[in-house]
C-alpha cells in the first residue's frame, strides 16, 4: 500500500472528509474519538498490524498513525 | 482444559422475553451530548438504533418467568429435575434467585435450584451446568439466563447505556438425540475493563456510591458497570476467532458444515469484524440483535434465536455454533444439534 493510498484508507475509516496529511494534529480532526479508534484498530488488525487500545493514548498527528503499520506502507 | 463432549442430550425449547419500553438513540442523545452527526455515525458504525429496557422495579427474574411460563404452554413443567438462573441482576444479594423461582413458577420442590454470576457468557456457561447436570443423570433442567442491564448502567453514561437492553430467556435442555461439543476460558486478568466496582465486599455500597461523576467516556456511579471498550473490543477480535478454530478441531468438524453461528450480541461491529474474520455471511451469523433490542448480556444468544431464527429452528434440523465473550474476562463456543425445537417469537413482557 503506498502513503497516499493509507491516507484516504484512513479518512475512510474514521469517517472523516478532512484532507488528511502528515504533520495534521489528531485534535484537529473532529472524528478522530473513541468510535474512530475502535474502527482503527480494526483497520490495523486487516492489515496484519498488531496493536492494543494502548498504543493510541500518546499519538498526536496522522504521521503517528501512519508509523503504527510502517512496515506496511511502502 | 476446558473441552467437553456429551451425547444424548439435546435442547427442546428457548423461549425469550424483552423490557416493555422500546428507547432509540434520538430519544435519549440529549443525556450523551450527541448530536445528529454523531447520532449518524453511531448508527452507520455500531448499528445503534433502538433498545427494550423495563420499567423500574422489573426484575431479570420477572422476564425469565414469562418465557418459562410460554414453555410450559407445551410442556409439563413436572418433569424439570433442576432450575439454573445466570445472571448478574438476582432479585435479592441473598438468597440465590433461582430458588425463589422454584416456588413462583410452581416446580416440585425435589429440584436443585442455583444461580450462577456471569454476563455475556453465560450462556454457554449455564448451558454447560445443563448438560453436565444432565449426563450426571437428571432428566430435564430448565436454564434461565438474563440481565436488567437498566439497573446498572446509568442514564447518562454514553459509554454503555446506548448499547444495553433487559431481556431474560428460559431453555430447556433434556435428554434425547443430539451431542454437544464445549470450549470454556476464563482470564482474570482483565476483570477491571468491565465492571461494577461498588456493592461488593471488596468495595463496599457507601455514602459517595450514588453520586455520578463525569469521566471521558462518560458519566457513571459507583454502583454501575464501567466498560473499556477499546481493551473489550481488542479482547474480542484476539480470541474468538482462536476459539472458534478450537471448538472445529476439538469437534473435528469444518466450518463449513455449520449452518448457524448465534454469538453474543455485544455490537453490530464486533460481529461485522468476527464475521469478516471467519468469512461468514450475516445469512449465517446474525447480527441484528442489539440494534433492535439492545446488547441482551447471557440472554442475547436465545433472544437472537427467538427474535430472527424462530422459524428455523422451529422446522428443521440444524448444527449450530453459540459462543459468548465479555465481562470477567470469560468467552466459551459450543456446537449442538438442534431438531424441530419449540422456539416461539420474542415477547414483550406484559405486568
Amino acid at each position: 500500500m503506498t502513503r497516499d493510498e493509507f491516507l484516504e484508507l484512513l479518512a475512510e475509516t474514521i469517517d472523516t472528509e478532512d484532507e488528511l496529511y502528515e504533520e495534521l494534529a489528531l485534535d484537529e480532526v473532529e472524528e478522530y474519538d473513541s468510535i474512530a479508534v475502535l474502527s482503527l484498530m480494526s483497520m490495523y488488525d486487516d492489515m496484519g498490524v498488531k496493536v492494543s487500545p494502548s498504543d493510541f493514548q500518546d499519538l498526536k498527528t496522522v504521521m503517528d498513525l501512519i508509523k503504527l503499520a510502517d512496515d506496511k506502507i511502502e | 482444559m476446558a473441552k467437553l463432549h456429551f451425547e444424548n442430550i439435546c435442547i427442546k425449547a428457548v423461549a425469550t422475553t424483552v423490557g416493555d419500553k422500546k428507547i432509540t438513540i434520538e430519544d435519549e442523545a440529549h443525556n450523551f451530548g450527541y448530536d445528529e452527526k454523531m447520532i449518524k455515525r453511531l448508527k452507520k458504525r455500531m448499528g445503534f438504533n433502538s433498545r427494550y429496557v423495563v420499567s423500574t422495579k422489573v426484575c431479570t427474574s420477572d422476564l425469565c418467568i414469562q418465557s418459562a411460563e410460554k414453555i410450559f404452554e407445551k410442556f409439563d413443567k413436572e418433569r424439570v429435575d433442576a432450575l439454573l438462573f445466570v445472571t448478574q441482576t438476582p432479585d435479592y444479594k441473598a438468597p440465590s434467585t433461582a430458588i425463589v423461582m422454584q416456588d413462583r413458577l410452581g416446580l416440585s420442590k425435589d429440584i436443585i435450584a442455583y444461580d450462577i454470576n456471569l454476563g455475556c457468557s453465560g450462556f454457554i456457561n449455564g448451558l454447560l451446568n445443563a448438560y453436565s447436570l444432565i449426563n450426571s443423570g437428571l432428566n430435564s433442567v430448565l436454564l434461565c439466563v438474563g440481565d436488567v442491564a437498566s439497573s446498572f448502567s446509568y442514564y447518562k453514561d454514553k459509554n454503555l447505556t446506548p448499547l444495553m437492553g433487559d431481556a431474560g430467556s428460559a431453555i430447556l435442555i433434556e435428554k434425547g438425540s443430539g451431542g454437544g461439543d464445549f470450549v470454556l476460558h476464563s482470564d482474570g486478568s482483565g476483570y477491571k475493563n468491565l465492571i461494577i466496582p461498588e456493592g461488593g465486599c471488596r468495595n463496599p455500597f457507601n455514602e459517595n456510591s450514588l453520586k455520578a461523576e463525569d469521566f471521558e467516556d462518560g458519566t457513571r456511579r459507583g454502583v454501575d458497570m464501567y466498560m473499556n471498550g477499546g481493551e473489550i473490543f481488542n479482547f474480542t477480535l484476539k480470541v474468538v476467532p482462536n476459539m472458534f478454530e478450537e471448538l472445529f478441531n476439538f469437534a473435528n468438524i469444518s466450518k463449513e458444515t455449520i449452518d448457524y453461528f448465534v454469538l453474543h450480541q455485544a455490537n453490530k461491529y464486533i460481529l461485522q469484524n468476527i464475521a469478516k474474520k471467519l468469512e461468514l455471511s450475516s445469512d449465517k451469523l446474525p447480527m441484528d440483535t442489539m440494534t433492535i433490542y439492545g446488547n441482551q448480556n447471557s440472554a442475547s444468544i436465545p433472544a437472537t434465536v427467538n427474535g430472527f431464527l424462530s422459524d428455523e429452528f422451529s422446522t428443521k434440523k440444524l448444527k449450530v455454533l453459540f459462543a459468548g465473550f465479555g465481562i470477567g474476562l470469560s468467552w466459551g463456543a459450543c456446537l449442538v444439534e438442534i431438531d424441530n425445537i419449540f422456539a416461539p417469537e420474542i415477547q414483550i413482557y406484559k405486568h
